[in-house]
């Protein structure tokens, strides 16, 4: 499915969202950003859970406000603290899922509960933060949705399980015609799970970018101040001051690699770069 | 096919793919005319994205080393033996550069430098 979200925007009290971002079909998009940066607003905007005050939303080129219970069926989700009443167990929550998804593949969803050791019979309150996890991506995941809504779907797994669950997510997409928008903020995560990355920041797209022109071509200068003087400013993005040395994130390591041998360079995660955009100074 | 990525080297990892592939090529363990895995079953294999990979692929394309089929995959191309050679004996001349300027950076001058080769070919017949 492709998802257009162009130019919505909401205003809340203290808040404004202003946002827009393109998920094409087959590709895998991470949205990051601190707490309160307006991802989950953006995600409940897209499933029609809170209605924007200007812009559109567009599922395959059709504004979703139109789209028929059945079309509805073809989105997943996994939004955080919602779900389904703490009293059912899983073999209740079955039911509901068959009534409500013509195409819920049961048979298959109980084999991944079994391999995920989700028990069936339990109440979905006893289960620990992670269990609870695993069941709501593992359901978002068993009715062949076409867009996947997964609004921080790995928080409180460990590292196992949320390794075997991000496995889960890219064998999902190896059928094609899926698309995928994720958020986490654990974003070793979406490094080598997601095509591109948004940074989410006060409403606002900061920045957009594929994830391996992040992962290659981004970096961080550790100048001296006098290094950082007779430096070529033009590639810095920002800048943060250390006690010792001024903190450069660049969008062309390769360049000053080149041309400053002696200046420490550094590859980057995208926590490196959420921090330098969002705490750094610009250059 | 042997593929390891290193994900804290400053090659990009999109190059490491293609080298990678082209070493595969290289040594015979890729033969022409073999299917390579799709974009998204490596991907979902290296633990990359998707568009990674399919950079390097149409890197690897753009080079004549695989041909895409829609809606069959990319294979392995006949072309190879001659790009294998052409590859090679870039690398060479890359390698033969170098030496020259290592030469020169501590002060061989032309005639010592081909004194040295010479020797050196000799040396190896």
């Amino acid at each position: 499915m492709n998802l257009d979200v162009n130019h919505i925007k909401k205003q809340y009290r203290e808040f404004q969202l202003d946002c827009s971002i393109q998920i094409p079909e087959g590709r895998i998009i991470g949205f990051v950003g601190p707490n309160g940066a307006g991802k989950s607003t953006t995600m409940k905007a897209i499933l029609g859970l809170c209605s924007p005050d200007e812009g559109q939303i567009l599922a395959d080129g059709r504004v979703i406000e139109e789209w028929s219970k059945k079309e509805r069926e073809k989105i997943g989700v996994v939004l955080a603290d919602s779900g389904f009443s703490g009293y059912y167990t899983v073999s209740d929550v079955c039911r509901i899922m068959k009534k409500f998804y013509s195409s819920f593949h049961e048979e298959e969803f109980r084999k991944q509960c079994k391999h995920f050791q989700l028990p069936m019979q339990k109440q979905i309150k006893e289960f620990s933060t992670g269990m609870r996890a695993k069941l709501y991506l593992l359901l978002s995941m068993s009715y062949d949705a076409e867009l996947l809504v997964l609004d921080e779907p790995t928080a409180g797994l460990d590292v196992i399980s949320r390794n075997e669950l991000l496995d889960r997510i890219r064998d999902y997409m190896e059928p094609g015609g899926r698309s995928i928008l994720i958020s986490s903020h654990i974003s070793g995560d979406l490094e080598g799970l997601c095509d591109e990355i948004y940074l989410i920041y006060e409403g606002k797209i900061l920045l957009h970018e594929d994830t391996d022109r992040l992962l290659d071509r981004y970096g961080v200068l550790k100048a001296t101040e006098q290094q950082y003087e007779k430096l070529e400013k033009k590639y810095l993005i920002r800048k943060m001051k250390g006690t010792y040395e001024v903190d450069c994130l660049t969008d062309q390591i390769r360049y000053y690699r080149e041309n400053y041998p002696d200046i420490i360079t550094e590859k980057v995660s995208i926590d490196d770069i959420i921090m330098y955009m969002i705490r750094g100074d610009r250059v | 096919m042997n593929i390891v990525i290193n994900n804290f080297s400053f090659q990009p990892i999109y190059e490491q793919i293609v080298i990678q592939i082209k070493e595969n090529i290289m040594n015979g363990t890729l033969k022409e005319d073999t299917l390579l895995p799709s974009v998204r079953t490596l991907a979902k294999d290296l633990r990359v994205s998707m568009l990674t990979v399919k950079k390097a692929y149409d890197e690897l394309e753009a080079a004549g080393f695989i041909i895409t089929v829609h809606g069959k995959g990319s294979f392995v191309t006949n072309a190879n033996q001659e790009l294998i050679l052409e590859e090679k004996k870039k690398e060479v001349e890359q390698l033969l550069e170098q030496a020259v300027r290592k030469g020169r950076s501590c002060g061989m001058d032309r005639q010592e430098l081909q004194e040295l080769y010479q020797l050196i070919l000799e040396d190896l017949t």
